[in-house]
């Protein structure tokens, strides 16, 4: 007997179950065919319905992996709706700033069962067909309702305008835009940016800065060898560049504005974005907390934001900023590896730990950290999860 | 369309049958005439007419959505299996026509994805060059300083030795010489080092602007990149 999940739906006024083992195997049977399967969907919805191509970079290797990974997670998640659910609302809203629109779940919804159809071979049945598309509706409507909700509150991106484009050091370019309409976000949080010479490609950027009367946007860009966005921005936006921004994002925003509790801030080169909102926002506030920040780059001239932040040390009493350098001997602060550094600078069991940076480096300054006693919940990295398109 | 339909076949549940028809009734008439009462027929004539104008309504709605499908199906858009219920001619060739594009498709991502590794290659080879010249620069001007030191220490050494308290004018001349002497080698030395330090500015100048033209020789040619975040993918910098 196959197991069945808790999934309903009423058709025809009489209930009818979804076959979610059914469909699991017929996943798994299809998956099975790798990368063809990304494929012939993609081709198959492009030849149906030639305008949403635009809608899609030009290279698909990635997306083709995105979708595959939702797919799997949709599948393997079935059973427990309400993560689900949870991933699909996300996933909706997430698709406004690609401009997908209700009749584009149709059109997908086809392709998706064309596809399933095609690789499924002899083994499609009508019934396999009918739970496909039940199960299609129930995501589709998930998303679309989750997107139509997320439309009254905001839109499906914005528009900003570059209006300073500082290049701090060889590889790192700190831009100012104006974002139109205003954009609210909480400090820490980022958007992901597309940049009219790359088309399509959307990256995430840390807004470096809490919100501001003006609303001006700052955002730190490092470029990554063969990074196409940041590459663009780096060296091809000025001034009066048009870029788009997508919603605001992200989970490392401060947990506990009024509790007092000290912090500990570990910022591995342009991961200090975030975590300069952060400060940013604690300038605002009556009594804030003790900070000792640390700001790490592999040479001395990576600490590309170093002068600002001592100017902020130097007008608050609560902030500690500690530049580190981890290959360069003759740097005159502190050198070695980030985690090295925080971990011989003290006791900071008592402290709220925020960091960002290389995910080695989160990774290892969080070992540190937890084997001298911090407890999980008190170190903070940014996951985004899911959010990625 | 879906929704015409989900519509129709709801109101055939309050619709009312043929059978239905053959049933009514109707109330004798008041005493004194013939036949049925006439508001009650009339009644239910209008039921009979409203009926039918709302069946004519939907014979015409679903004419139109059966041109619609025909015309889909004549532009070559049917949706294969869903129109006709299983494979055909018409699917054989769409799946062809997937194969092609899959084919395109894939092409285009592997020259995407060899001008990703070629830019990056290119980036990180120029990254490595930044490096060595900066520590070139930084040897020689070590070097520069090494030798000015040595030559300074010399000078004051020999000053210290050889000259006493009262000098002679001989000996005068000789320390004006010797300070003649060092400001010229140290003029020298920053004449040497200018030019050496503009040199390397000159070339890291030619080397922005080649990197900027580079880019822009392939302006929107989108590259695959890791899905993390790009510029706070926190590198170090």
């Amino acid at each position: 007997m196959p197991r069945r999940g808790n999934w309903r739906l009423r058709r025809r006024g009489r209930r009818k179950e979804l076959d979610v083992a059914g469909l699991r195997k017929n996943f798994a049977d299809v998956a099975a065919h790798g990368d063809e399967v990304p494929l012939f969907f993609y081709s198959d919805l492009f030849i149906k319905h030639p305008e949403v191509r635009d809608m899609f970079p030009i290279s698909m290797e990635a997306q083709r992996g995105h979708l595959v990974d939702a797919l799997v997670k949709i599948v393997s998640n079935v059973d427990s709706s309400s993560d689900l659910t949870a991933f699909l609302e996300g996933l909706g809203r997430d698709h406004r700033k690609f401009g997908a629109v209700t009749d584009h779940y149709e059109a997908v919804g086809s392709s998706l069962l064309a596809t399933l159809e095609y690789f499924s071979g002899p083994s499609w049945t009508p019934e396999l067909k009918s739970d496909w598309a039940a199960a299609y509706d129930l995501i589709g409507s998930v998303m679309i309702a989750a997107a139509r909700a997320d439309e009254e509150l905001r839109p499906p991106w914005w528009r900003g305008r570059v209006v300073a484009h500082e290049r701090r050091s060889f590889d790192v370019s700190v831009l100012h835009v104006q974002p139109e309409p205003a954009l609210d976000y909480q400090p820490g949080q980022s958007v992901a940016i597309e940049c009219s010479s790359r088309p399509r490609l959307w990256r995430y950027y840390s807004m470096a800065n809490a919100p501001r009367q003006d609303g001006l946007l700052e955002f730190h860009v490092r470029l990554i060898d063969g990074g196409a966005v940041s590459m663009a921005l780096t060296s091809q936006t000025a001034v009066g560049s048009e870029l788009r921004l997508g919603p605001p994002v992200g989970v490392l925003t401060l947990k506990q504005p009024a509790s007092g509790q000290d912090l500990l801030l570990v910022a591995g080169s342009t991961g200090l974005a975030p975590l300069k909102a952060i400060v940013d926002h604690l300038t605002t506030l009556p009594q804030p907390p003790n900070v000792h920040l640390f700001f790490g780059a592999r040479k001395a001239d990576g600490l590309y934001d170093l002068d600002s932040l001592q100017k902020l040390a130097a007008e608050h009493a609560w902030l500690t900023v500690t530049p580190t350098v981890s290959a360069d001997p003759r740097f005159a602060g502190e050198t070695g590896s980030l985690p090295d550094v925080v971990a011989r600078h003290g006791d900071w069991t008592g402290r709220d730990a925020y960091l960002a940076g290389p995910s080695e480096m989160v990774q290892d300054t969080t070992d540190r950290l937890m084997s001298a006693g911090l407890a999980k919940d008190q170190i903070h990295i940014e996951d985004f999860g899911w959010s990625e398109p | 369309m879906e929704r015409a339909l989900t519509t129709a076949w709801f109101d055939e549940q309050s619709r009312m049958s043929p059978e239905d028809l053959l049933t009514v009734t109707f109330p004798a008439a008041r005493r004194g005439r013939r036949g049925y009462d006439e508001d009650s027929v009339r009644e239910f004539l209008r039921m009979v007419h409203g009926q039918y104008l709302r069946m004519v309504n939907e014979r015409t709605s679903l004419w139109q959505e059966v041109q619609r499908l025909r015309r889909r199906i004549i532009s070559g858009q049917a949706e294969g299996s869903d129109a006709n219920g299983g494979p055909s001619g018409d699917s054989d060739g769409h799946v062809h026509a997937v194969r092609i594009l899959s084919a395109a498709q894939v092409t285009a991502d592997r020259y995407v994805a060899d001008a990703q590794a070629y830019s990056s290659r290119l980036t990180e080879e120029a990254r490595l060059r930044r490096d060595e010249i900066m520590q070139e620069a930084q040897r020689y001007s070590d070097m520069i300083l090494e030798e000015a030191h040595a030559k300074a220490r010399e000078a004051a050494v020999s000053v210290l030795e050889t000259a006493p308290a009262p000098q002679t004018y001989q000996q005068q001349q000789a320390a004006r010489a010797e300070l003649a002497y060092l400001r010229t080698y140290g003029d020298v030395y920053r004449a040497h080092l200018r030019a050496y330090t503009e040199g390397i500015l000159r070339g890291i100048e030619d080397w922005e602007r080649k990197e900027s033209s580079f880019g822009e020789e392939v302006p929107g040619a989108p590259i695959a990149e890791l899905p993390m975040p790009d510029g706070n993918s926190y590198h170090y910098g």
